[in-house]
């Protein structure tokens, strides 16, 4: 289960929405609490606006610099914080885990994505992907005004 | 001695050490010492044939070794070693 505070929420909708049409991306810190009774248990506390840093159209693609992500990282630790998340928008579709998504993902972290129709905040997942990038799972996403 | 930044989710697997220090004359040895060391790493670093998993990255300081001689980069006391996936996506 991963749970968003709501000062991360409305970075993350206001990110979105203000780079749609584009596809907008960011991290998410907060804790970790691992194998409680009910699974992992997050806590995301802040979101850190992350540039989309694709070469070609946004519109229907992200790409997270690793050096950024690194950065993202070393934030959370000087915050006592964990690097949890990474979130990113689909503009004018549903929030799935596409086969893009699919492929370029990483099994260590929660991917939360927001479905933005005509520049509003519409819905959102959260999707855990195995190491093999062959399959993600939905996971329990809970948002203040969910 | 170098040190290695370990991903919040993968401290489960490190006995919950955030930055382990290996021994190793490079990335290569380095990250071989961390997985003898804690071997529940070895899988979610390393495919079956014992590479690198395709979005693994690791960083020795601020540089990708996959342009300073891959997993052959040098490396010497006090540096550190970080492990970072690559990400992207879209709809």
């Amino acid at each position: 289960m991963i749970h968003i505070e709501r000062g991360p929420w409305r970075e993350m909708v206001n990110h979105a929405q203000a780079t749609y049409p584009n596809e907008c991306c960011g991290a998410l810190l907060g804790t970790i609490e691992i194998g409680t009774i009910d699974g992992d248990k997050k806590v995301v506390t802040r979101a850190m606006v992350l540039e989309n840093a694709s070469a070609g159209s946004q519109a229907a693609r992200y790409e997270l610099r690793p050096e950024d992500l690194m950065r993202a990282d070393k934030e959370a630790r000087a915050h006592k914080l964990d690097l949890i998340g990474i979130y990113h928008s689909h503009p004018d579709c549903d929030a799935y885990f596409s086969e893009t998504d699919l492929k370029n993902s990483c099994p260590w972290y929660s991917f939360v994505v927001l479905s933005i129709k005509g520049a509003r905040f519409d819905h959102a997942n959260s999707w855990l992907p195995n190491a093999e990038q062959t399959h993600a799972e939905k996971e329990e996403l809970i948002w203040p005004e969910s | 001695m170098a040190r290695i930044l370990i991903p919040t989710p993968l401290r489960q697997f490190a006995e919950k050490n955030d930055t382990v220090e290996v021994g190793g004359a490079t990335a290569g040895e380095a990250l071989t010492a961390l997985t003898v060391r804690f071997p529940d790493l070895k899988k979610h670093l390393f495919n079956d044939e014992g590479k690198l998993r395709s979005f693994v990255n690791v960083y020795l300081n601020d540089e990708d070794i996959r342009y300073t001689g891959k997993e052959a980069t040098p490396v010497k006391d006090g540096d550190t070693l970080s492990i970072v996936p690559s990400i992207a996506g879209g709809k």
